[in-house]
């Protein structure tokens, strides 16, 4: 609110005063290739979320002889080993594989902001502490450990998401931390710390908001790296057996990769356009919601 | 130096002993018996040995006495045992760790290298066709399944264009003759080092060229150039030692994120590293040996850290002042 | 009589700024003797630097470009020079010390070796006599104990100690021109003074001519032989440093010498009552419009000023004016 009154003097009097949302979409909207991503992510959307209601194949079935190339039956992108429907399984896989994406990116945003707030906020030893359990995440690959716990806990939809969660939000919390100790010495916290304001408010309704921007964009590009995450667990044979998903379908599919490239390819080609899309949409972000630290 | 150093180290020893915690945690708050997660699902021990095993871990023990067992047992070398493999863990690993190695040393010093090389080359001239594909390249490469960029890779380089091999360290019926071999592996080497730099060769150009924007534009670049001094020298002398600071923090802390990614190439290629190892072990619920493996990777992470913040302080010697 | 070592003729300093070609320094014209130091001085922002820059073949491009103009050292004009012309010449028949002691010197790099390495381009030496050449030179700028410091890091040594290694840098060569980029502005005033006097000892035993730039009219009144003065990237007054303290002649030039009380014949009464120049400096984009750029703020401002550039006038010996009420004296 404060910087942004700034910029009003500079409009025409006219003109009503552009809300930051306003001007944010503005920004966006003049980036060439943050609406391609955006537009990229409806197609994605979409795809996998209508989609389902519309062609109604079940992925986990065989309907078909198995390994049939793409364009050979009525099932456009080919069959898999098992003889099921590939763009069956793209289309319901999409809706798992972003389902996790998006539940294990918040987990890590919420693990994420609410350690590194404490730690830039209160500084001393809740700040030493925090960042020693940050670097103890760092220091462990976080794959393997999602590995762990997925097995041993086992591969349901549910155990997926907090497992990659748990293991992503070290990179969060550190942005969010710099984010406080850059905020908490500005004049309005100063303010609401001398009206008596209490810690509680300050950090999540005074600080908070301030430090929002970049926190939006790393919930975003976060969205992506959770679903290729996903991606590689599922791939690596940890995903819920009741349920199809882009990364199951290319572990299912690899050891067949001799007689059939589409059951590889297509779900590959689907992973990267929707993370494709998500950094495009993030990097725009990133652009219109801090101007001035665009990058060259 | 040594000062820093000796902190680092014990740093080290005490977020070791955390992962062992964490490890041992894990075993008791899954659900079963930890005798059972211990010994693996398929791993087929006898009810014999799980009694054996029980009585090993004192499960009869209030919890921090088995905590301190399990300590003592790891501090004496032993990570557990694998039932399936009928070894133990850590020998299980030592035979593992040199292909890891080998794989991941190669695919990050390829980035590191090229992509540093990239991005300075395409720093020089801002918006030329090299910088545009440094950016889509990066791009690609962040958005990408590393595992499917090499399923990609054997499907162009080994099945269609069979140039490589599909999978594997080296050629079974090779005769051992000692360079032979060598080259033999560098073969098998190729396709899973360039996946696993696929990711992080973007990431480094892009990290270095914006770096070296930066450097470009200092003082003492300009210090340098009123020197009379050759472009070559200005740029490759002056900016470059200062633009790789960044470069060189990144590669240490990106460490544990590259195992993470030889854990899915090594799959993928079937290369007999610990990714492999791992990918094993969850087919077979194996779970001493993922553990085992997590453990050694945390190991590894920080002897890696530790050698990156020796070099760090070769290059900028304003650190060890401090 | 002797061809003047540097000859700058309607020098033109351009910057794209927001889509347009616009002069930061313009009709710039000088000479500089050899030996001599002549000082350059003007408020923040006139165009001090980018003059000197041009000299040196360093205006930052882009977004800059000399776009008029030559600049002839020692009859080689640095405006048309290849690159591995003016690489000849940086550091060895002209160098330049710079204003930021702190961030001019590279980090990674001890100040021997930024010494020594400048020693070998130009003079071809080996590592050992650079060595031993940057040992000396660092004795000759009053380092203490060179022979240790020379292995020290800049940021070893403090903000004085890395402007001396700076003018070391810029003096290993022994060039003909130096030119100092308020080279003591970020410093002490007790460090300042010794930096001024590490110049004028140096200046004596080398011959160097040194171009001085500075804000500060007093450091010139000490230091140099001649003086220009720049407003709003122009050149308007120039002469002899004496008769320009005892007789300032542009408005804005008398304004300077008044903030300086000891250099004025009757200081006021009260040494807090200085002379403030009022208004403020101008932008580059309005030194494009036409009149006298100091025209808002002059006290003797007339019609014909913000019209018409005020073209340069001669008054007796070797001093110019630009300045419409000189020129009507004049006529
Ligand atoms: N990189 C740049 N881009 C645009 N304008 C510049 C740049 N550098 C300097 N200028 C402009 O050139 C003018 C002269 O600058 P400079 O020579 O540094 O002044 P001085 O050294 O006298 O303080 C200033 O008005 C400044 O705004
Ligand atoms: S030309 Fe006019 S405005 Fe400019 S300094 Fe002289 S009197 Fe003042
Ligand atoms: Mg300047």
């Amino acid at each position: 609110m404060i910087d942004s009154s700034l910029d009003n003097f500079n409009t025409e009097p006219m003109e009503k005063p552009a809300s930051p949302a306003r001007q944010t979409w503005k920004m966006f909207s003049s980036n060439q290739s943050a609406v391609a991503g955006l537009i990229l992510l409806a197609i994605v959307l979409i795809f996998s979320l209508v989609g389902p209601l519309v062609y109604q194949v079940a992925p986990t079935e065989m309907v078909w002889m198995p390994l049939t190339p793409p364009l050979e039956s009525e099932y456009l992108l080919g069959t898999d080993y098992l003889g099921r429907d590939i763009l069956a399984g793209l289309i319901n896989g999409g809706r798992i594989t972003i389902a996790i994406g998006a539940s294990a990116a918040l987990l890590t945003i919420v693990i994420g902001v609410t350690i590194g707030a404490l730690a830039g906020y209160y500084g001393g030893w809740v700040d030493n502490l925090l960042m020693r359990v940050t670097e103890f995440f760092q220091v462990l690959p976080n794959l393997l450990l999602a590995m762990v716990v997925v097995m041993l806990f086992s591969a349901t939809l549910t155990n997926i998401a907090i497992a990659i969660g748990i293991v992503s939000w070290t990179s969060t919390a550190r942005l969010t931390r710099a984010e406080f100790l850059r905020l908490r010495s500005m004049d309005y916290v100063r303010a609401e710390r001398s009206i008596g304001a209490k810690n509680r408010r300050i950090i999540w309704a005074v600080i908070l908001p301030n430090a929002a921007p970049p926190l939006i964009v790393s919930a975003a590009l976060s969205i992506g790296t959770a679903i290729l995450f996903e991606a590689g667990l599922a791939f690596l044979g940890l995903s819920d057996p009741n349920n199809m998903s882009w990364g199951r379908m290319i572990g299912d599919n690899r050891p067949y990769i001799l007689d059939s490239w589409w059951g590889v390819t297509f779900p590959g080609i689907a992973i990267f356009l929707t993370v494709l899309a998500i950094s495009l949409v993030g990097d725009g972000l990133n652009d219109a919601l801090n101007p001035k630290l665009r990058k060259r | 130096m040594v000062k820093s150093l000796s902190k680092r180290i014990g740093n080290a020893v005490i977020l070791l002993l955390a992962v062992l915690v964490l490890n041992f945690t894990l075993i008791h708050i899954a659900p079963g018996d930890p005798v059972e997660v211990l010994a693996g699902e398929m791993g087929g021990a006898t009810p014999e040995l799980l009694a054996e095993l029980r009585a090993d871990f004192g499960l009869d023990q209030p919890f921090h006495v088995q905590l301190f067992t399990y300590l003592g047992n790891v501090l004496q070398g032993n990570l557990g045992y694998s039932f399936y493999y009928d070894k133990p863990v850590t020998e299980l690993i030592f035979d593992r760790i040199g292909a890891t190695l080998l794989l991941v040393i190669t695919a990050l010093l390829f980035a590191l290298f090229v992509g540093t090389a990239l991005g300075i080359a395409s720093a020089q001239k801002r918006n030329s066709l090299l910088s545009n594909v440094v950016t889509l390249l990066s791009l690609a490469g962040f958005s990408a399944p590393v595992f499917w960029i090499g399923i990609m890779l054997i499907l162009l380089l080994s099945v269609a264009l069979p140039i490589f091999p599909i999978a594997g360290m080296a050629t079974a019926d090779e005769p051992e003759g000692n360079f032979a071999y060598i080259l033999d592996v560098v073969w098998h080497l190729v396709l899973p080092a360039l996946t696993l730099a696929s990711i992080y060769l973007a990431f480094y150009s892009r990290l270095s060229r914006a770096s070296m924007l930066e450097v470009l534009e200092s003082d003492y670049i300009r210090t340098a150039r009123a020197k009379g001094l050759s472009r070559f020298l200005v740029v490759y002398k002056h900016a470059l030692r200062n633009a790789v600071l960044p470069v060189v923090t990144f590669a240490g802390l990106q460490f544990a994120q590259v195992i993470s990614g030889a854990v899915l190439v090594e799959t993928v290629f079937a290369w007999p590293g610990l990714g492999t190892l791992a990918f094993e072990s969850i087919l077979r619920r194996d779970s001493p040996t993922l553990l085992g493996i997590l453990f050694f990777s945390a190991v590894l992470v920080l002897v890696v850290n530790i050698v990156v913040d020796i070099a760090y302080r070769i290059i900028d010697p304003r650190i060890s002042a401090k | 009589m002797q061809a003047p070592l540097l000859s700058v003729r309607d020098l033109e300093v351009s910057f794209q700024i927001g889509g347009s070609d616009v002069p930061v320094v313009r009709d710039l014209s000088f000479d500089v003797e050899h030996g001599e130091t002549l000082g350059i001085v003007g408020e923040s922002g006139c165009g001090k630097s980018m003059t000197a820059l041009a000299i040196m073949g360093l205006v930052p491009n882009p977004p800059g470009r000399i776009s008029k103009g030559s600049i002839l050292l020692e009859g080689i004009d640095i405006t048309t020079a290849s690159e591995k012309d003016l690489q000849a010449l940086r550091g060895n028949d002209m160098s330049m010390v710079f204003q930021e002691p702190m961030t001019s010197l590279n980090p990674v790099f001890t100040v021997g070796e930024q010494i020594a390495e400048t020693a070998r381009a130009h003079f071809g030496l080996s590592r050992a006599e650079a060595r031993n050449k940057a040992i000396e030179i660092l004795r000759l700028v009053g380092i203490p104990s060179p022979e240790k410091r020379v292995d020290d890091y800049p940021h070893q040594l403090s903000g004085g100690m890395r402007q001396r290694v700076m003018i070391a840098i810029s003096l290993v060569c022994e060039p003909k021109l130096l030119i100092a980029d308020e080279p003591t502005t970020a410093l002490d005033v007790t460090v300042q003074a010794q930096i001024f006097d590490l110049f004028r000892e140096l200046q004596e035993k080398t011959k160097t001519a040194i171009i001085l730039i500075t804000h500060d009219i007093g450091v010139v009144a000490e230091m140099a032989d001649r003086v220009m003065v720049m407003y709003a990237g122009r050149n308007i007054e120039k002469g002899p440093a004496i008769d320009f303290i005892r007789a300032p002649q542009h408005p804005y030039t008398r304004g300077l010498i008044s903030c300086i009380p000891t250099l004025q014949a009757d200081p006021p009464d009260e040494p807090d009552a200085l002379f403030e120049i009022p208004g403020v400096v101008p932008s580059a984009v309005e030194l494009a419009k036409p009149g006298c750029a100091f025209a808002p703020r002059c006290p003797n401002v007339i019609d014909r000023c913000k019209v018409e550039f005020p073209p340069s006038t001669q008054i007796e010996n070797n001093r110019s004016v630009s300045c419409w009420l000189a020129q009507e004296e004049t006529v």
